[in-house]
């Protein structure tokens, strides 16, 4: 399906914008929903706003004894976040981009996000960006197999992998959201985005502990607009991974056609689902601890399981 | 004459010269002219390689050149696949070899087997009998083994691994003759023809003895678990473009004659055996990829991603026949292109990663990543070559593995409705153990990339390396080159492919592509377009730079790193490989099982003060443990039983031939 | 050369060889041994040269001299320059008694005639009956060279086996030709310089050349 029409086009470029816009938004959304479930006042929803433009304003500084890894990091970071944002079928299912909209695809290119984030890590040569870099692509090898299995058990029904594909056939077959394969599947996703995005019980995103950082260690050295760039990345990545979520199990509201004018509702409901998502997120990790590193692993291997439970109820129960 | 045919002429010809050229030239000139014919004689090669996959094959048969048989060549397209990837490695590692020195590398004996090496690797997949099959592939075993034992003199290490690499692919050997004389003895001759024709009659225990025979040699042969020993033992010890052309060109040749004997000769062995190859894919690939993540010696972490690649090669393999044996032709020719697909890419990115690895060896006399660090102050060019390899071998895009596993991924999770429980079980687990690999080859390529070549330089070994010779760098450069076509435009590749998968009679040919840019695939959903992908991230990087250019207005400085105020940092604080690695490590440690060794020594004053810590970890390969040590046991246990017939009396000895004989005669008087 | 003065002479040879190949065993001084082993190449000429004799061959007659230069006058020599630079020139006591070995002759020359059956039915003639013969003398040698301890006796069964060997050629085909002659001619007696090279290094060695005494080197 090609998605070379105005409605594609708008489509994808409306998209992107209420990613980058709307991240930081939802992250404020989140952090005020667990300040006031703590009890505390909150910061506001604008205040990852008011951060970013804090750091953009400051000076740019680059460590000694960098490489351009470290100065290309958080470029490519933000850019791989970028194209899966326009791919993504959080708006409409025929994107110009749909070649790239494999599931598979997708998710390597967050992964390469991530590669080269640690990468930087790595060359920064301290101990806590080692560290981070340790941590963090432990986490991502072992997420790895839950991930893949859990889009294999999507993709069975649909027979392709493609994000367009999978949304429209949800679409055409309500019934199947509520089918053992679908909850086994989400929950296994859900667990897999916590990992990947760094929520807790897997990372903790506010903590600045070197026992307990994972994420952090690796962002310490970048200052000034770098440092914009990665806060924006994460939380795109979080409005991303939670937007594929919503969308793929409960895709109502998205524009499936080549009419421009179904692109305004599919906007709010596409807000308002992912903001759900987030809410109920931020509000279930204020009852979570953080795990210790060597208990990540169980908790994923759990998550494996699910997901190869839901391939197998999908064959048998096809 | 066709195409093939004279190309392939052209390359034995110029190999030849080349191995004459390496005897008679003096000692100053001899690297370079042998380096350029062999180049030359690789590059015909790889032309002809091409031609067949084209559609231009050809057949000679010489019977005059060999007592008894004679050979016989035949080139079809899939053949002519494993001729191109041979071809173009050899063209690459002989351009590196012209600079690259080192010791023993000069001499006559090992100039003059590289271009038989190679010449040898060309003619494997281009035979058409068995006897020409198994003396082309003893011809390339032993000329390796010569050139894996270069530097004997230098190391003592050396010559262990030669002789463990010597045993194992003698071995191989023996269980290749074994299966391909079952099978030639129920036909008329041993031209594949003719095998090919009585491979119907064949009962259901001999079908099982070939089949099962020549996997075990060629699965030792492509390195895959538990016959993978010698790799990690001889890769890190032969010269690095050695190891290189060992790695990329003849490890895949063990995967062209498992599909060879089992889709071509033997047709179908049964489900059973392609679930068995399918098994022990997998398990290589998580095996190898594992051992890759932990391992610090920069050589023996590619060659155990060696073994993880061929391992995924052989999940499409068995995948491939479990799907042709079910009757799913569609898919069968999909995972076995993916299969070749993935072949060819592994090629590319492995002989960039072992050419590379030789130049840092070169450079800081090391291969330890743990001492290794702030190369790309020094070697640049190198730096960034390895970083395109590394992007090309972990599965990312836009990498060059990448293709291949999305295909390789897509032919599996097509095939769970194909038939029957078995491929229900069998397909999921084998999405996981790829996916695993996926996810471990990332960290392990990370690891090698960050610990190896950023940050500071973890010693002064590594602090003064320099830049390789242009030579060096041009060989690395044009597998690099390789790499990034076969990542943007593995469409152009793709009729090819399907040629060599229809050659093999297993499945559909032209499994995908309708347009140049983009992979369609051919009977199932699916699409993906790596160029597409990486325009847009191009694109979308240059929308980040420019909206930061104009946002961000202030000049910016550099600053030290932060040390919490405790002074300069040194490199001893940075991470390390063994550190990297550790957390991996201790989510695995009952499949890998480390030694652990941590020594701390206090200060005289106060054992409550530590004056200094030494950590030691080692990562025995646990199959070598727990299957090899038995055997070799058992071995050296039947040897000193056998002893005892050997007391050392001349007289004994003479007596067990004059009673074996006595003994035969009578047999032969009563029994008439 | 009439039929039966032709088997006769035959038959007469062949027992003269297997006589000579019996004394081998029956004797223990190695001097005799010697002397024996030359007397049995005398007896090897007589043969091909009565076949030679038969068939009217120049080629067969010409071989005979050559036998009869190489195996009774060459190599008796050759031993007996080895004999002359040993020791005590007895033969220590061999493995297997002297009557034991008799009768394992015996026993030797029926399997020998058990076996060889099918060849003589093969092609019946004066010349083929008489392959038995040969076969023993092989048989006999091969034991030689398995029972005794010191180095000289073990070659004279080497050289024994060889005989046994040319002869029964000679008797199932009229011959070998005359190259493959030759080359097994030189292997004999490459082999006996090797042998002989072998056995003087021993002694110097060891001052003596029973074999027995090499089984120290043993671990």
């Amino acid at each position: 399906m090609s998605g070379w029409t105005p409605a594609g086009v708008l489509g994808a470029g409306l998209q992107v914008a209420m990613v980058v816009a709307g991240a930081p938004l939802l992250l404020g959304a989140m952090r005020q929903v667990r300040a006031r479930l703590e009890g505390r006042a909150g910061a506001g929803i604008g205040q990852p706003w008011r951060d970013l433009r804090k750091l953009t304003r400051k000076e740019p500084i680059r460590p000694r004894g960098t490489t351009e890894v470290f100065r290309a990091a958080p470029v490519l970071l933000v850019a791989t976040t970028l194209v899966v944002a326009a791919v993504g079928p959080f708006l409409t299912t025929s994107s110009p981009l749909d070649r790239v909209a494999d599931l598979f695809a997708v998710v390597a290119l967050l992964t390469l996000g991530t590669v080269a984030l640690a990468l930087a890590g790595l060359d920064t040569g301290t101990a806590f960006g080692g560290m981070g870099a340790s941590r963090e692509m432990t986490i991502a090898a072992l997420v790895e197999p839950t991930l893949l299995v859990a889009i294999f058990a999507l993709s069975v029904r649909v027979g392709s992998t493609n994000l367009g594909a999978i949304v429209t056939s949800t679409l055409h077959d309500p019934g199947r959201v509520i089918s053992p394969v679908s909850l086994l599947a989400a929950v296994a996703l859900l667990v897999a985005i916590t990992a990947e995005t760094g929520r807790l019980p897997v990372d903790n995103p506010a903590t600045h502990l070197e026992l307990t950082m994972v994420h952090e260690a690796m962002v310490l050295e970048y200052a000034g607009p770098d440092l914009a760039l990665v806060e924006l990345a994460s939380a795109m990545r979080l409005a991303v991974f939670l937007g594929l979520l919503a969308n793929l199990f409960v895709p109502w509201g998205i524009a499936t056609g080549a009419g421009v004018a179904a692109l305004l509702p599919a906007m709010v409901a596409f807000a308002g689902k992912v903001t759900l998502l987030g809410v109920a997120l931020a509000a279930g990790e204020v009852f979570l601890a953080k795990l210790r590193l060597f208990r990540v692993p169980e908790l994923l291997a759990g998550s494996f399981v699910l997901a190869l439970l839901a391939v197998a109820a999908s064959f048998f129960l096809a | 004459m066709s195409v093939a045919a004279a190309a392939m002429g052209l390359a034995m010809a110029v190999a030849a010269v080349a191995a004459v050229a390496a005897v008679i030239t003096p000692a100053s000139r001899r690297q370079p002219v042998v380096g350029v014919a062999t180049a030359v004689a690789g590059a015909a090669g790889l032309v002809s390689g091409v031609a067949a996959m084209a559609g231009s094959g050809y057949s000679v048969a010489l019977p005059w050149l060999l007592p008894l048989s004679g050979l016989a060549f035949a080139i079809d397209p899939l053949g002519g696949l494993f001729v191109a990837v041979v071809g173009g490695v050899a063209v690459v590692t002989a351009v590196y070899g012209i600079g690259y020195r080192g010791h023993g590398l000069g001499s006559r004996a090992v100039q003059a087997s590289f271009p038989l090496f190679i010449g040898a690797m060309l003619l494997v997949p281009a035979a058409a009998s068995a006897g020409t099959f198994l003396v082309c592939w003893e011809l390339m075993s032993l000329a390796s083994l010569v050139l894996v034992v270069t530097e004997h003199r230098h190391q003592p290490r050396v010559a262990q691994a030669g002789l463990w690499y010597a045993v194992m692919s003698q071995l191989g050997l023996v269980a290749i003759l074994i299966g391909l004389l079952v099978f030639a003895a129920h036909a008329p001759d041993d031209g594949f023809g003719s095998l090919r024709a009585a491979a119907e009659q064949l009962p259901p225990a001999a079908r099982g003895v070939v089949f099962g025979a020549t996997l075990a040699g060629f699965a030792a042969k492509a390195g895959i678990v538990p016959l993978h020993a010698w790799l990690p033992r001889a890769h890190p010890e032969a010269p690095s473009h050695v190891s290189a052309l060992m790695s990329a060109a003849m490890v895949s040749l063990g995967g062209y004659g498992i599909v060879r004997v089992g889709f071509d000769l033997l047709g179908d062995p049964g489900r059973w055996w392609w679930l068995l190859v399918l098994a022990l894919g997998a398990g290589s690939a998580v095996y190898g990829i594992l051992q890759a993540a932990v391992h610090t010696d920069l050589k023996r972490l590619l060659a155990y991603s060696t073994t993880e690649n061929m391992g995924l090669v052989l999940v499409g393999i068995g995948a491939a026949g479990m799907f042709a044996s079910a009757g799913a032709r569609v898919l069968a020719g999909l995972a076995l292109a993916a299969a070749l697909l993935h072949v060819i890419n592994h090629a590319a990115f492995k002989a960039l990663l072992f050419l590379a690895a030789g130049s840092v060896l070169r450079a800081t006399g090391t291969r330890d990543l743990d001492a290794l660090g702030g190369l790309r102050s020094g070697m640049p060019v190198t730096t960034a070559l390895f970083g395109i390899g590394a992007l090309a071998a972990s599965a990312l895009p836009p990498g060059t593995a990448f293709v291949s596993e999305w295909l390789l991924l897509q032919s599996l999770v097509h095939g769970l409705p194909a038939a029957g429980t078995a491929t229900a079980v069998t397909m999921p687990v084998a999405v996981a153990a790829v996916a695993l690999t996926a996810g471990l080859a990332v960290a392990t390529f990370v690891k090698a990339f960050g610990v190896g070549f950023l940050a500071k330089a973890r010693s002064p070994a590594a602090a003064a390396a320099t830049e390789s010779p242009p030579t060096m760098l041009a060989g690395m450069a044009a597998a690099a080159a390789a790499c990034a076509g076969l990542a943007l435009l593995p469409a152009l590749l793709l009729p090819a492919v399907g040629h060599a998968v229809a050659a093999a009679d297993a499945g559909a040919a032209d499994p995908a592509v309708r347009s140049a840019v983009s992979l369609r695939l051919v009977g199932v959903a699916g699409s993906l377009s790596p160029l597409l992908l990486a325009t847009a991230l191009l694109a979308a990087a240059a929308a980040v730079l420019i909206t930061v250019r104009l946002v961000a207005r202030r000049a910016g400085r550099v600053a030290p790193l932060w040390d919490c105020g405790g002074g300069p940092l040194t490199a001893r604080m940075e991470y390390t490989a063994t550190s990297f690695a550790e957390p991996l490590q201790r989510v695995f440690d009952d499949v890998l099982r480390p030694e652990l060794d941590v020594d701390v020594s206090h200060h005289a004053e106060s054992r409550y003060l530590v004056a200094a810590v030494e950590y030691r970890r080692r990562v025995p390969d646990p199959i070598e443990q727990r299957l090899y040590r038995p055997v070799l046991a058992a071995v050296a246990w039947w040897g000193s039983a056998g002893r005892r017939l050997a007391p050392g009396s001349v007289h004994r000895y003479l007596g067990y031939g004059f009673y074996g004989v006595t003994a035969l005669l009578v047999v032969l008087a009563v029994t008439r | 050369m009439s039929d039966t003065a032709y088997v006769q002479l035959l038959d007469l040879a062949c027992g003269a060889f297997l006589l000579a190949a019996v004394l081998v065993l029956w004797r223990r001084e190695l001097a005799v041994i010697v002397r024996v082993f030359a007397l049995q190449g005398l007896a090897l000429a007589a043969i091909v040269a009565v076949i030679a004799g038969h068939d009217r061959s120049a080629e067969l007659g010409a071989l005979a001299c050559g036998i009869l230069a190489l195996r009774a006058g060459l190599l008796p020599w050759l031993l007996r320059r080895a004999l002359a630079g040993a020791g005590p020139a007895k033969e220590t006591r061999p493995l297997v008694n002297v009557a034991a070995s008799l009768l394992g002759a015996a026993v030797l020359t029926m399997i020998a005639y058990a076996v060889s059956g099918p060849l003589v039915t093969l092609a019946p003639s004066p010349a083929t009956h008489a392959v038995p013969v040969g076969l023993t003398v092989v048989l006999i040698g091969f034991f030689v060279l398995v029972t005794r301890r010191r180095a000289l006796s073990q070659v004279v069964g080497f050289l024994l086996v060889d005989n046994g060997i040319t002869a029964t050629a000679f008797l199932t085909t009229a011959g070998v030709p005359l190259l493959v002659e030759l080359g097994v001619s030189l292997d004999v007696l490459f082999a006996v310089l090797v042998l002989q090279l072998l056995a003087t290094r021993i002694r110097d060695t060891f001052g003596d050349t029973d074999l027995d005494e090499l089984q120290e080197l043993h671990d």
